[in-house]
């Protein structure tokens, strides 16, 4: 018997650093783990991790992940009674947590109903701008497609063309003339078909220098509903998230409440249940829009644990099994400050370009309130297979400006050599004087570009990271070993 | 005889320096004391330069030296003599190849051999790691040979499309053939 009855084992139906999230968590509950593991990624750290590694075929390994049918048969042979889908690939596909219910399963995530209801995003918006919440100004395609590109225009500008699908930025356009236009609503439903195999489209206001903030919802089966805090997750390119934290800078009070209240509300109304986070748009006066909600665990939901206390994963897994969660919103504590970086293989003096090469050497960094969420090994090869993201790097400190402290010195000890990462990027946004001020919003990047491009080396730095080659590569130190004198004082020169 | 090591895009000479006594080299023609100590942990390095010391950590691949030090990762690729000769002979004789800067596969060719391309011109959209980038013309240019094809995949340094170069004899070679 586990440490939660009627859960003995699960599947984990992902990959990479979350996969290994989960089964760490499970192993502390006593619930045995198994998880599909495509050839890509035989021997990775959570390939170890579970107790089952359970191979799955496919094209490319993407493809595998999306496969259903084979994951739910994997499911079924080894005996799980619950799966958990993790985020991205299935995790918010309704037929497939059907299918996992149908098979006798528990589906560790809300139900498919509001997954259905509250994952799309065209579905979600009417859900709550039906329930009396503030929302962008917006315009769907499927409405009228004769007439979506005027409605689009009496939006304003400068306007959004989305996913209705989507996320990720796949598929996003940011348009700010009318001449625009079409070929953005063209682009947005090309690739609207390619990652979502759903081309349907809508249009936003785009709220100018905006802050994302969401807020974390747990919701039980028994009508409980909580919000676990917010965070903010500004700093993005190509609109995904690099940086995320808790508390949201300069963030007061009240807003603070306003916000968190408006997402137990939403969640409420849509019948949520278990793990969700409820996006805002928030704009430089205060106001804010609801986004979307995102019906799964996130990217950065660690930053809400480091502050919180609570094990996300563990609150999903004691959901999923019905049970009812043990504490109130009054008894949860907000201690300090909390922020986590993506660290991805790309170059960001390249555009973010995805870099792919050998991990040849990988070394996390350490220390008090240091957590490292990383799915990597030494040795593995880096592809254009999967998405760029390696491993996320989170600290907590007892306030913001310690933990911008701690993340900055934990990011200058990650070392990983063999292929590019964005680790130096990230600690210069941290170290960037604005976002120590907290004036942080989702065009930071773009904005600050000059200032966080990778400074020039200075001839002493060269020449120490030039020597450094030299010394350590065997043809140079070998030339210099076969002269006879004095070869015997230089024979120290090794690697 | 010394080698050529490439940081950041540009060559720098390194050589040995023999004194009695400890190791020294020259980069650049300037010399330094210089000796290598491995550390305690994997990778880990003590450099001793210039009576400093500084802790870096070093992974070899071949020629490239991937080297961490100061929260910033270092690509340093050393350059042998002969690879340095081949790269003198090749002054990229105005015609131009597009090589892919990552691997990943097409999604869109959009022209064909023969055509004349603009600065900016898109010649085919590509897709890595679930990005979409295009790659634009240069320069004023006509397209002498596009390597791949709809859907086809590629890595890194793969040739996509060769470009024949402005100059009027080639251009109007160029023109012909596509007639």
């Amino acid at each position: 018997m586990t440490s939660v009855p009627g859960i003995e084992k699960v599947l984990i139906a992902n990959r990479g650093e979350i996969a290994l999230r989960v089964a760490t968590t499970l192993r502390r509950l006593g619930i045995a783990s198994a998880a599909v593991v495509h050839a890509e990624d035989a021997g990775s750290p959570a390939a170890l991790a579970v107790d089952e590694a359970c191979p799955i075929e496919g094209e490319t390994p993407v493809a595998a992940h999306l496969d259903a049918d084979q994951i739910i048969r994997i499911a079924r042979e080894i005996g799980a009674d619950a799966l958990h889908p993790g985020y991205g690939f299935l995790a918010e596909n309704a037929p497939f947590a059907e299918a996992v219910e149908a098979a006798g399963l528990r589906w560790i995530g809300p139900t498919p109903e509001a997954i259905r209801l509250m994952g799309d995003k065209i579905e979600s918006r009417r859900f709550v701008a039906g329930a009396g919440f503030p929302l962008t100004p917006s315009a769907s395609e499927e409405d009228d497609p004769a007439t979506f590109a005027s409605r689009a225009e009496e939006i304003g500008f400068p306007l959004l063309i989305k996913a209705s699908a989507g996320g990720g930025g796949k598929g996003m356009q940011i348009v700010r003339s009318p001449g625009d236009l079409p070929r953005a609503i063209e682009l947005a439903r090309s690739e609207a078909a390619r990652y979502f195999a759903d081309d349907r489209i809508y249009a936003e206001r785009y709220v100018e220098s905006p802050r994302h903030v969401e807020v974390q919802i747990l919701a039980d089966a028994h009508g409980k509903v909580l919000h676990l805090g917010e965070r903010d997750c500004s700093i993005q390119r190509r609109f995904q998230k690099l940086v995320e934290e808790t508390p949201a800078p300069a963030m007061d009070d009240a807003l603070r409440s306003r916000i968190c209240a408006q997402a137990v509300a939403i969640a409420r109304a849509a019948g949520y249940r278990n793990a969700g986070t409820v996006e805002f748009v928030l704009a430089p006066d205060g106001e804010f829009y609801f986004l979307e909600m995102n019906t799964r665990l996130q990217v950065e939901h660690p930053v809400t644990e480091m502050v919180t206390g609570i094990d996300l994963v563990e609150e999903q897994v004691k959901i999923a099994a019905g049970q009812p969660l043990s504490f109130d919103q009054a008894s949860i504590r907000f201690e300090g400050a909390s922020i986590e970086c993506r660290l991805c293989a790309e170059d960001p003096d390249e555009d973010f370009r995805p870099a792919v090469g050998p991990l040849l050497l990988v070394r996390p960094p350490e220390g008090p309130g240091v957590r490292f969420d990383g799915g990597i090994a030494e040795g593995q090869e880096v592809t254009t297979a999967f998405d760029p993201m390696l491993a996320k790097v989170i600290v907590h400190g007892r306030d913001r400006t310690e933990a911008i402290a701690r993340m900055r010195k934990a990011l200058s000890e990650t070392v990983i050599l063999g292929c590019t990462t964005n680790a130096a990027y990230l600690e210069r946004i941290l170290g960037h004087a604005d976002f120590a001020a907290g004036r942080v919003e989702t065009g930071f990047i773009p904005s600050h570009e000059a200032e966080l491009a990778s400074p020039p080396l200075a001839t002493e730095e060269r020449d120490t990271v030039l020597a450094a080659a030299a010394l350590s590569n065997r043809d140079f130190v070998e030339r210099v070993s076969a002269v006879p004198e004095p070869a015997a004082s230089i024979g120290r020169w090794q690697n | 005889m010394g080698y050529d090591f490439a940081l950041q895009d540009e060559s720098f000479a390194v050589h040995p320096v023999h004194r009695p006594g400890r190791g020294h080299l020259a980069i650049e023609g300037r010399a330094f004391a210089a000796e290598l100590f491995p550390g305690l942990v994997p990778g880990e390095h003590f450099l001793e330069i210039d009576g400093r010391q500084e802790r870096i950590f070093v992974a070899v691949r071949g020629d490239v030296h991937f080297i961490h030090w100061r929260g910033r990762a270092h690509r340093v690729e050393a350059i042998d003599a002969l690879e340095r000769a081949r790269r003198a002979a090749d002054p990229a004789g105005g015609a131009e190849v597009i090589q892919a800067p990552m691997p990943g596969t097409v999604v869109e060719v959009a022209v064909a051999a023969g055509q004349t391309v603009a600065p900016g011109q898109l010649l085919m959209t590509i897709e890595s790691m679930k990005l979409q980038t295009a790659i634009n013309a240069p320069a004023d240019a006509i397209v002498g040979e596009v390597c791949v094809a709809d859907g086809d995949t590629f890595d890194q340094g793969d040739v996509l499309v060769r470009l024949a170069a402005g100059d009027e004899e080639d251009a109007g070679a160029n023109e012909e053939e596509a007639r």
